[in-house]
C-alpha cells in the first residue's frame, strides 16, 4: 500500500474494489507506526486491539455486500482531548496521567456510526494550551519536515501523525489556531469550523467561547468528508446548531469560481518573515491567474485582537481547570495516601499536577476576573470581541472569503520561544480572530514542500458564518489547478 | 491596572489553589508583569458604547423538556461514571473532610 499519497476518497475505492482489505489497511498503518513515531512521537497511545476489532467488522460488512460510508475503515488520530471510550484522555497533562474516558465525545459516536477506525490518540500542548505542543506533560513531537522543528500545536501530534502518513486524516480542536497552525507547519489541511457547527460534548473544554473540534487531512475534499461527518446539533452541547449545508461534498465550482476574495491590509505587514510573504504572494497569484476577482479590505481592530484573546482565554481555562482538583477525575499517585485532607489534596493536586504554562494562565485568569478588576479586562475584552465582529461583518459586505497567511513564520526551533510567553503567544496573531468572531477558517498548503529540503507555509481561508462550503469549495478548487 | 508583586502572586495562587513551586516564583512574576503590560494597550479604544459580545453563540437561551430522553445517547452507565472517581463507595464519590483544615 502507498500509505504517502492515501486520501480517504482513494481508501475508499480501494476498500470496495477489494484492492485491500481493512485489517491489512490498518496493519499497514500500525507497521508506519512502529518505524516513523520512534523519530516523530506523536501519537501518546495506541488502541491497536479496537482498531482491529473495528477493521475486521468493515471487512464484514464489504463481504456482506453493504453499504458504506466515505470514511468507513479509514485510520484515524484522535486528539488526546476528545474523549473515545475506555481509552486513555490525558490532554498531554500529569494531572489526568491515569484518567480513562468512560463515553465517547459525539464526534466519536458519529465517525463510530460511520465505521471509521482509531489508532490511537495524539500529543498536543497541556490541555491545549500553547502553540508548539511543547508544553506536552509526557514527550516532544518533532516536525516531520525537520525533526529539530516544532509541529506547532496544540494538535501538534495529529498534524504530525498525517504529515508522516502515520493516518489518514485526525480531528484536533482549535481555541485560538491549533488546527490552523500545526496544519500550516506540517504541510497538511485544517479546518476550524464555525462555532456551534461541531459538538462538543465529550472533549476536554479549555476555552469554552472559543473552542471547536475539526479535521486534519491530506486533502481539502477528505477535510469535507470528516467535516460532513461530524457537524450538525447535539442535544449535549446547546451551542451546536444545525446549519443547511447543500455541496460539502460535491462543490458547484460554477459557484465558486465567481467568489469574491479579500486581503486584510492588516494581515500584509511587517513583522512576517519573507519566505513566508512569498509563498502566500505565490497562492494569492495562483488566484489571479485564475480569474478571481481580489481586492485589499481593512479589518481596522485586529491590533487589538491579541490582548482581547488573551484575557478571554486566561479567564475562561481559569474557570474551566477548576474541576481537576483531584476528587472527581483522577489523583496523582503521590497523593494516594493523603485522602483525608481536602486542602492538601486541592493544593498539591493542581501545584504537582499542572503544568507551568497551565499554572500561568490559571493564575493570570483568576487575576482578570477578581474583584476590581473585572471591567479592566474580561468586560474590556468582551468589548473588543464585538469590535472584531463589527470588523468581519462589514468587510464580508463586500466580499465572501478572506486570505491570510496562518502564521507568520514557519515551524520554529524546538526551545526557540518556550521560555518567552509573549513571542510563543505572537505566533497565534493570524488566527485568534476567528475564534474571537465564530468564523470558519481552513490552513491549505500553498504547494507541495519537500520533507527534510523545505518548511511548508498553509494560508488561510476564512468564510462567513456556517459557509464551510465556500473555503471547502475553494479550496478544493486551488488543489485541482 | 495594577502591577503583580510576589503578594499578589501568592494570594492568587491561594485563590486557583496551587502550590506554586518556589523556584517558579521569579519566572511567573516577571512573565505575569509583562503579560500584563502588553494588555494595556486596550485602554486605547473607547469601548464605553459597545455591547460586550459575552460568548461564541449568538442564540438566546436552549430548552429541553425536564425528562430522561437523552440516557440511551451517551454510552455509559452511571456505575462507569462513579467507577471512575479516585475514591469512590457504595456507588458515590467519596471525598475527604470539609469542615476539618
Amino acid at each position: 500500500m502507498d500509505l504517502k499519497n492515501l486520501t480517504i476518497r482513494k481508501f475508499h475505492q480501494g476498500l470496495i474494489t477489494k484492492e485491500f482489505s481493512a485489517v491489512e489497511a490498518v496493519t499497514e498503518f500500525f507497521n508506519a507506526i512502529d518505524v516513523e513515531d520512534k523519530k516523530i512521537n506523536a501519537y501518546l497511545s495506541l488502541d491497536k486491539d479496537g482498531a482491529l476489532k473495528q477493521a475486521r467488522k468493515i471487512d464484514l460488512a464489504i463481504s456482506k455486500g453493504e453499504d458504506l460510508d466515505l470514511i468507513a475503515g479509514a485510520p484515524m488520530a484522535i486528539k488526546d482531548n476528545i474523549l473515545i471510550k475506555d481509552l486513555p484522555a490525558t490532554a498531554a497533562s500529569k494531572i489526568l496521567e491515569n484518567y480513562k474516558a468512560v463515553y465517547d465525545a459525539t464526534v466519536i459516536k458519529k465517525l463510530k456510526n460511520s465505521k471509521a477506525v482509531f489508532l490511537g490518540k495524539t500529543n498536543m500542548d497541556e490541555f491545549a494550551m500553547g502553540s508548539s505542543t511543547e508544553n506536552s506533560a509526557f514527550k516532544i513531537t518533532k516536525n516531520p519536515y525537520d525533526l529539530e522543528r516544532v509541529p506547532g500545536g496544540t494538535s501538534g501530534g495529529s498534524a504530525a501523525s498525517v504529515s508522516a502518513d502515520m493516518a489518514i486524516g485526525a480531528l484536533g480542536t482549535d481555541t485560538g489556531g491549533s488546527i490552523r497552525q500545526p496544519a500550516s507547519f506540517c504541510g497538511v489541511v485544517g479546518m476550524k469550523p464555525t462555532y456551534g457547527a461541531v459538538s462538543r460534548f465529550g472533549v476536554i473544554a479549555t476555552v469554552s467561547s472559543l473552542d471547536q473540534v475539526g479535521p486534519i487531512t491530506k486533502t481539502v475534499e477528505d477535510a469535507g468528508i470528516i467535516f460532513n461527518t461530524i457537524k450538525g446539533k447535539d442535544n449535549f452541547d446547546s451551542t451546536s446548531f444545525n446549519a443547511q449545508y447543500n455541496e460539502l461534498l460535491n462543490p458547484d465550482f460554477n459557484r465558486i469560481k465567481k467568489l469574491k476574495i479579500g486581503l486584510p491590509k492588516e494581515y500584509f505587514i511587517d513583522g512576517t518573515d519573507e519566505y513566508t510573504k512569498k509563498e502566500i504572494q505565490k497562492a494569492i497569484d495562483k488566484f489571479k491567474n485564475l480569474g478571481f476577482e481580489i481586492k485589499e479590505i481593512s479589518l481596522p481592530h485586529t491590533k487589538y485582537a491579541l490582548a482581547a484573546y488573551y484575557i478571554i482565554v486566561f479567564a475562561e481555562v481559569s474557570a474551566n481547570m477548576a474541576r481537576y482538583d483531584g476528587i472527581r477525575y483522577s489523583r496523582l499517585d503521590s497523593l494516594k495516601e493523603h485522602t483525608n485532607k481536602l486542602w492538601d489534596i486541592y493544593f498539591k493536586q493542581k501545584g504537582g499536577g499542572f503544568g507551568f504554562e497551565s499554572q500561568r494562565r490559571i493564575i493570570l485568569g483568576t487575576h482578570v476576573l477578581s474583584s476590581g478588576y473585572y471591567d479592566a479586562y474580561y468586560d474590556k475584552a468582551q468589548r473588543i470581541r464585538r469590535l472584531l465582529k463589527e470588523d468581519f461583518d462589514n468587510a464580508f459586505k463586500e466580499i465572501d472569503i478572506i486570505l491570510t497567511p496562518v502564521s507568520p513564520t514557519p515551524a520554529f526551533k524546538i526551545g526557540e520561544k518556550s521560555n518567552d510567553p509573549m513571542q510563543m503567544y505572537l505566533s497565534d496573531i493570524f488566527t485568534i480572530s476567528l475564534n474571537m468572531v465564530t468564523l470558519p477558517g481552513i490552513s491549505i498548503p500553498v504547494r507541495k514542500f519537500e520533507k527534510g529540503k523545505e518548511l511548508p507555509v498553509g494560508f488561510q481561508l476564512i468564510g462567513k458564518a456556517f459557509r464551510e462550503e465556500d473555503i471547502l469549495g475553494l479550496g478544493q478548487y486551488y488543489e485541482k489547478n | 491596572m495594577a502591577e503583580i508583586n510576589k503578594e499578589t502572586l501568592e494570594y492568587l495562587a491561594q485563590l486557583a489553589k496551587i502550590e506554586l513551586k518556589p523556584q517558579d516564583e521569579t519566572k511567573l512574576l516577571k512573565d505575569l508583569g509583562e503579560i500584563l503590560n502588553y494588555f494595556k494597550q486596550l485602554k486605547e479604544v473607547d469601548t464605553s458604547n459597545i455591547e460586550p459580545m459575552t460568548g461564541g453563540t449568538f442564540k438566546k437561551n436552549v430548552f429541553r423538556n425536564d425528562v430522561d430522553d437523552l440516557r440511551s445517547e451517551i454510552n455509559a452507565t452511571a456505575k462507569d461514571i462513579t467507577d471512575a472517581f479516585p475514591e469512590k463507595e457504595n456507588g458515590f464519590l467519596k471525598v475527604p473532610p470539609v469542615f476539618e483544615q
